[in-house]
């Protein structure tokens, strides 16, 4: 039910889209890439929540160690595609504070590129 | 010694800061040559750089060992408290002259830190401690500090997006959306708020008794294939404790079996009755599943309650729905256009056909008075005044009306009162469309009988026009001796004359189905099976030609009466395959069939002697039975290589 559907890397952005319900399995799933990615170098991660229409405080607390993360080494965590409920759910736990929101890949990408 | 910090509060945030320090306090003392050790209850005061330092300890029981003083040379302490610091193959040889520090908040201690240097002197070293020990603390209080408030802000938000949550629940109940997509809403946004994994929400069939799925998240079996009862199980226990409760995984109960910990479960009652209810499986935390508590029961709890008491009306509204959806259904499916007026004169409802008929086109029709609406037809308006006046049916017949595209049409016209519990409501106004029935008639009833018109108009399906090949029985008749006859009595009286005899054969035609396709001077065409096919059209083709002579030998004794010579006629029948359709010019086009067939019948009756049917081979097939044709010599007839086979009949006049 819950996955990662994509993994690219555009101009230096690792872009991770996901699927489904953004729960304690998602978020480990996201973790494992960008534990990953980080070792290879890269900082600058986007991701794309368009078929994700729910997360749950489980999620958000591991994007929010994700953020821990790549504040050691100076890099960020962007989100594009969000679906009002998660968007809310964001501001609530307090992510909004340490990551950059996008209507889209293409917009998020031509700040972050 | 002093450290400043100042610059650290700028680079880093207040949760990351006292961490900052302590990793910063480390690298000094190691650059300064000290061993610096950490024995705590909590990795995680440390920060991850320093976790090397540390040494998990558990339940050391620090206060004693720090009763006297807050600084204990090492070689002080007992075996027994050493052996309780480091785990077994843990000890890092410590240098006796070390000392440990307890790290103390408030009167708790957290742990404590062993500093040691080899070249320092005592009173050095013991002033140092005491700097260190302060600086240490402090930081610690701010790490425990931070972390309790990071915990609280945590839990608040939580709190926070469980009220948020609640109140978009509240909000969702009171949306007027289709019931699934408010079902499935309302258990994604339990599932996320309460950290489940998945849940289901099952709603009762009222008829049945059958539970069906509403909403599913995270459930991959087909849930909608069981049949699931309020009789045994998980459903039968939500009607008996009429509360939510939460329940173990439990393999037996299947809709347990998708819970691997445990899962609450909601009824959905209305007084004694459960309508239905919502289950939601496995809390999930950091480190896995955990068990859902009573907190989370009393959270689930008041938003079932909540739905429940909406459920009542979310069926009703979508058993409302559902209604208006089949009326909407059947009044665009009907012909006839159907507006609901109320009292005011407002139009309620108008339905596709009433909006066809008179070519609305966009117009803002809906909450708009009759008069507006219909302001091009005053004879429309003046009837519903009327029949609005005097409060009871209205019919009107070939009522015509001018349409928004400023073409006429003509309406049979129906104004019906409307009662709602005994109370005039307004009215039903229904138009019956002539245009499209009176067009198809007025061009097939002078070719065929009345009955297969309205067969036609009632079984629209059954009319093919447009080329299309069909087998058809083609009857020729003429008239023997016409031109010369004719030659010998005034014109106008040849018109009446012949006005008369086609009126008679084609009432003779009709009687028996078939379609008057032309008249050609004294001849005609008749068909049977086209338009319309018919079972015995042969058949039907053949007791028309000898009812046309027995109905002759009546007229010709009328007309000789009158004076005028007796009429003779050949009649020639033939079956085959022909092209139908709407034959001609733009200008003019009239239905007809072409072909062989027509051919053959034709010549057939050019060789009919007078009270002669010649019919052919394909006819006679079907006359199985029938001595009444004999075969007769084989013509040779124009456009025939070979002479065609023959059957003729031959009329006695009585």
């Amino acid at each position: 039910m819950s996955k990662i559907i994509d993994k690219n890397i555009k101009n230096g952005v690792v872009i991770v889209s996901t699927e489904g319900y953004f729960n304690k399995d998602l978020g480990e799933a996201l973790k494992e890439i960008t534990d990953q990615e980080i070792k290879e170098g890269h900082k600058s991660f986007l991701i794309n929540l368009d078929q994700s229409k729910i997360v749950n405080s489980i999620g958000a607390s591991i994007l929010i160690e994700i953020i821990e993360e790549l504040q050691t080494v100076e890099g960020s965590l962007n989100f594009c595609n969000l679906a009002p409920i998660i968007a809310k759910t964001f501001k609530i736990m307090g992510l909004t504070k340490y990551c950059e929101t996008y209507e889209n890949e293409e917009a998020a990408l031509q700040k972050l590129a | 010694m002093k450290f400043n910090f100042s610059s650290f509060s700028k680079s880093y945030d207040k949760e990351r800061l006292p961490r900052k320090k302590i990793e910063f306090i480390i690298d000094y003392l190691e650059k300064e040559n000290f061993k610096v050790l950490f024995f705590l209850n909590e990795k995680d005061y440390l920060p991850n750089s320093k976790k090397i330092n540390l040494f998990k300890t558990e339940n050391i029981n620090y206060s004693s060992l720090f009763s006297k003083n807050e600084s204990v040379p090492f070689i002080r302490i007992s075996k027994h408290f050493k052996s309780n610091l480091f785990q077994e193959n843990q000890n890092p040889l410590v240098d006796i002259s070390g000392h440990l520090i307890g790290i103390k908040l408030k009167s708790v201690y957290l742990g404590a830190f062993y500093l040691q240097h080899s070249k320092f002197k005592k009173e050095y070293i013991e002033n140092l401690l005491e700097y260190f020990k302060h600086l240490i603390q402090s930081n610690f209080n701010e790490i425990v500090l931070g972390d309790k408030l990071k915990k609280r802000s945590s839990d608040l938000r939580n709190k926070k997006l469980e009220f948020e949550s609640f109140l978009d629940i509240s909000e969702l109940l009171s949306d007027n959306i289709e019931s699934e997509i408010l079902f499935q809403n309302l258990l994604e946004y339990l599932v996320f708020t309460m950290n489940a994994t998945k849940g289901i929400i099952l709603s009762k069939d009222p008829n049945s008794g059958i539970y069906d799925l509403k909403a599913s998240l995270g459930i991959n079996d087909d849930l909608s294939k069981k049949i699931l009862r309020e009789n045994k199980g998980v459903l039968a226990l939500l009607k008996k404790r009429k509360e939510s409760l939460i329940q173990s995984s439990n393999k037996d109960l299947s809709l347990l079996s998708y819970s691997k910990k445990n899962c609450v479960l909601g009824p959905f009652m209305s007084g004694e009755n459960l309508n239905g209810c919502i289950i939601l499986y496995d809390k999930e935390s950091r480190n896995g599943f955990i068990d859902f508590n009573q907190y989370d029961l009393r959270f689930f709890n008041s938003i079932v309650k909540k739905i429940s008491l909406s459920y009542d009306n979310i069926i009703l509204l979508e058993n409302i729905k559902k209604s208006k959806k089949l009326i909407d259904n059947i009044m665009s499916s009907i012909s006839t256009g159907i507006v609901k007026i109320n009292l005011m004169g407002e139009i309620e409802y108008i339905n596709d056909s009433a909006i066809e008929i008179f070519k609305f086109n966009n117009e803002n029709l809906l909450n708009n008075h009759y008069a507006m609406v219909f302001e091009d037809n005053m004879n429309l308006v003046e009837l519903i005044e009327f029949a609005e006046s005097r409060n009871h049916i209205l019919y009107e017949e070939n009522l015509n009306i001018l349409k928004k595209d400023r073409n006429e049409t003509s309406i049979n016209l129906t104004i019906s009162p409307v009662f709602e519990e005994g109370l005039n409501s307004g009215s039903v106004i229904s138009f019956e469309d002539l245009s499209d029935i009176n067009k198809v008639k007025s061009t097939f009833k002078k070719y065929v009988s009345e009955n297969i018109v309205d067969e036609l108009l009632l079984n629209e399906g059954s009319l093919e026009l447009g080329g299309v090949e069909q087998e058809v029985c083609v009857l020729f008749s003429d008239i023997r001796g016409f031109t010369s006859m004719s030659e010998k009595l005034e014109a106008s009286k040849v018109v009446k004359l012949l006005n008369q005899f086609f009126d008679k054969m084609i009432d003779v035609v009709f009687k028996y189905g078939g379609t008057l396709d032309k008249i050609i001077g004294d001849e005609l065409m008749v068909l049977y099976g086209a338009p319309l096919k018919k079972k015995n059209d042969i058949l039907n083709a053949v007791t028309t030609a000898k009812e046309m002579f027995t109905t002759l030998d009546k007229f010709n004794k009328e007309i000789v009466a009158d004076g005028f010579p007796e009429l003779r006629i050949g009649i020639g029948i033939n079956y085959g395959k022909v092209i139908c359709g709407n034959i001609g010019s733009e200008q003019q086009m009239n239905y007809t069939v072409i072909g062989d067939t027509v051919n053959l019948a034709s010549r057939l009756c050019s060789a009919a002697k007078p009270g002669e049917i010649i019919i052919s081979e394909s006819v006679n097939k079907e006359l199985i039975g029938n001595h009444e044709f004999v075969l007769n010599e084989d013509l040779t007839l124009k456009g025939k290589k070979r002479p065609v086979k023959n059957w003729k009949y031959t009329h006695h006049i009585l």
